[in-house]
């Protein structure tokens, strides 16, 4: 009998090293460098929109434990293959290939920044890049081994630089400016969707949760303080960095970290910066390489997609899903992810993906409530629907408040708007031509569990139509 | 009437999770058989496309406890989330009235006999 041997403190360093990640810093320095120490209220406000996502995914996992897939397979239970298609290409797939490529983005913006090259940023995404897909395809993970140590090294240099900042410890020049540049809340609301990354991939901890003690109470809970801790520790460094960076050199750098530790602390924190940040963009863009091809390989093994994803090479790895996104992030870089807009604009058009995601997440929880209130959950919401209620306005309101600039805010709508009504034509087409199954059809969530049986796949290929010489009949369920 | 007793049964690798469920929320007692069996699915394993014709037994456990009247629902509730894992033979739970229990050593009945 396995022993469950993880408590709330591994639940909680899991999901701050699975939020965090060097592209935050992007957002957290454009944010605080539009609105100052002001950014704090938006960082606060998507803090707690994202906790009642948080609670929701943790009654989907109470629902339907122990999946592989998550949202995907909740989602399939929930309201059918189309829209799970649709969100899980577009809300994981096409968001965290961009974010992905940021985050390469800022691996070259940061060597250009300290060491000068002279080689175009591009080039160094592209090598690294070039580095993770082939240690990808013969299956070496270790990168994925040293990840917690980069991150919580990032984590704990942002909360010794932040608090020296604040206390005006560093060996910088001070600089004396307005610390809030909030002139009303619109303003505030107008970055909400900067402050939202922050936050995002608290719902990657649920794979752990088998492994938890308690999860009823340690995943939520484990999930919740995940998310204050990274708001404490963000809120520390927008107020340190006030004290040592010009907001506007702020907000206009493309590695707000790097000038912030040479500001704070001269050559020597740029190079602390530098050191902590390479390693932990390289963990991150390795991972997001093999998340998303494990994710695809996934999907294909409940026949949402290709069945070419599912193929492993010699060494283990889902190459198909690699090479896939591994060029769609090359692709991205190379077409000059090179100024801090840029960047931040590519973020923008990614989470509004990632937003629609919750959104579902969220409804699911109401559906299931409605479709089974007696199925028992290890842990169920409190107060009701009224808190994935919450999560789901306040997405909505995200959304719709994406980006200050009405010219800007179209323009994502515009990009977004085009790469969902792809996804719809494919989710169409998939669902009419290759399930065979009506649109927003659920399948039973026994089905759904069913699936993640390796032997699924391979019995229901053999399956022979009406009833056979085996002495068995066709279920009728999906 | 006083006293329930609950048959539970389900998986076979679920004994020791139930065990300390039930010992934390005061069962003083329970007997657990080893029995075959199976429930509407005839046995199918849950990944097969098609479901048997004739019924396929499989191991399971029953698990019977006696508890009191008042406590009933909470008990039901704590098996039910020990054994949930949304997979088909999570198991069932039959309830059924008990008139009297006695216990030989002492000839004590009722509650006392429970205690």
């Amino acid at each position: 009998m396995n022993e469950k041997k993880l408590g709330l403190p591994s639940v909680i360093s899991t999901g701050v090293g699975l939020i965090v990640a060097t592209s935050c810093l992007m957002s957290l320095g454009s944010g605080a460098g539009a609105l100052g120490i002001g950014f704090i209220i938006p960082m606060v406000l998507a803090c707690a929109i994202n906790i009642c996502t948080a609670l929701s995914m943790a009654e989907l996992n109470a629902v339907m434990p122990n999946l592989t897939g998550g949202l995907a397979q909740y989602t399939l239970a929930g309201m059918g293959p189309f829209v799970t298609l649709v969100t899980m290409v577009g809300g994981y797939i096409v968001c965290q290939s961009i974010a992905g490529s940021v985050e390469c983005a800022m691996f070259g913006n940061a060597i250009n920044s300290v060491f000068d090259t002279g080689i175009p940023s591009s080039v160094w995404c592209i090598l690294l890049l070039a580095v993770l897909i082939t240690a990808n395809l013969l299956g070496i993970d270790m990168f994925a081994k040293i990840q917690n140590v980069v991150v919580y090294g990032l984590i704990a240099s942002l909360v010794i630089m932040g608090l020296l900042g604040m206390f005006g410890m560093g060996t910088g020049e001070r600089v004396s400016q307005p610390m809030n540049l909030a002139g009303s809340f619109s303003d505030c609301f107008a970055l909400l969707g900067l402050a939202f990354f922050l936050f995002i991939g608290c719902e990657f901890v649920i794979p752990i949760s088998q492994n938890v003690r308690n999860e009823g109470k340690n995943i939520p809970l484990g999930m919740i303080l995940s998310l204050v801790v990274i708001c404490g520790m963000q809120i520390l460094v927008v107020a340190g960095t006030g004290n040592y960076v010009k907001w506007e050199d702020l907000g206009e750098s493309v590695s707000p970290h790097i000038l912030y530790g040479s500001s704070l602390l001269g050559r020597v924190g740029s190079l602390w910066m530098i050191l902590v940040s390479i390693f932990a963009v390289i963990s991150t863009v390795n991972s997001a390489i093999s998340f998303l091809s494990y994710l695809c390989a996934g999907m294909a093994k409940i026949n949402l997609m290709p069945e070419v994803f599912a193929k492993r090479n010699k060494r283990g790895a889902y190459y198909v899903g690699v090479l896939l996104i591994g060029a769609v992030m090359t692709v991205v870089n190379a077409t000059g992810l090179s100024t801090s807009d840029s960047l931040s604009f590519m973020i923008l058009v990614a989470i509004v993906f990632w937003m629609v995601s919750y959104i579902i997440a969220n409804i699911n929880v109401l559906i299931f409530r409605k479709r089974l209130p007696k199925a028992p959950r290890t842990f169920k919401v409190p107060f009701g629907p009224v808190i994935p209620v919450i999560g789901i306005i306040g997405n909505l309101f995200m959304i719709w408040n994406i980006d200050g600039d009405p010219a800007v805010r179209n323009s994502i709508y515009a990009i977004d708007g085009i790469i969902f009504a792809i996804l719809v034509v494919y989710a169409f087409l998939w669902c009419r031509f290759r399930l065979k199954k009506p649109l927003f059809q659920a399948i039973p969530i026994h089905e759904v569990m069913a699936m993640e049986s390796p032997l699924y796949i391979p019995a229901h290929r053999k399956k022979k139509p009406g009833r056979g010489m085996t002495g068995k009949t066709v279920r009728t369920g999906v | 009437m006083e006293f329930s007793r609950l048959e539970i049964i389900t998986d076979m690798g679920k004994l020791t999770g139930l065990k300390k469920a039930l010992s934390k929320a005061g069962v003083s007692g329970m007997t657990v058989a080893q029995v075959i069996g199976c429930g509407v699915e005839k046995g199918t394993q849950e990944y097969e496309p098609e479901t048997n014709e004739v019924m396929e037994l499989l191991p399971k456990q029953m698990v019977t406890v006696i508890v009191e009247n008042d406590s009933i629902e909470e008990i039901v509730e704590l098996v039910k989330k020990e054994l949930y894992t949304g997979h088909i033979g999570d198991g069932k739970i039959f309830v059924s009235p008990i008139s009297n229990v006695i216990r030989v050593r002492t000839g004590e009945e009722g509650m006392e006999a429970l205690g």
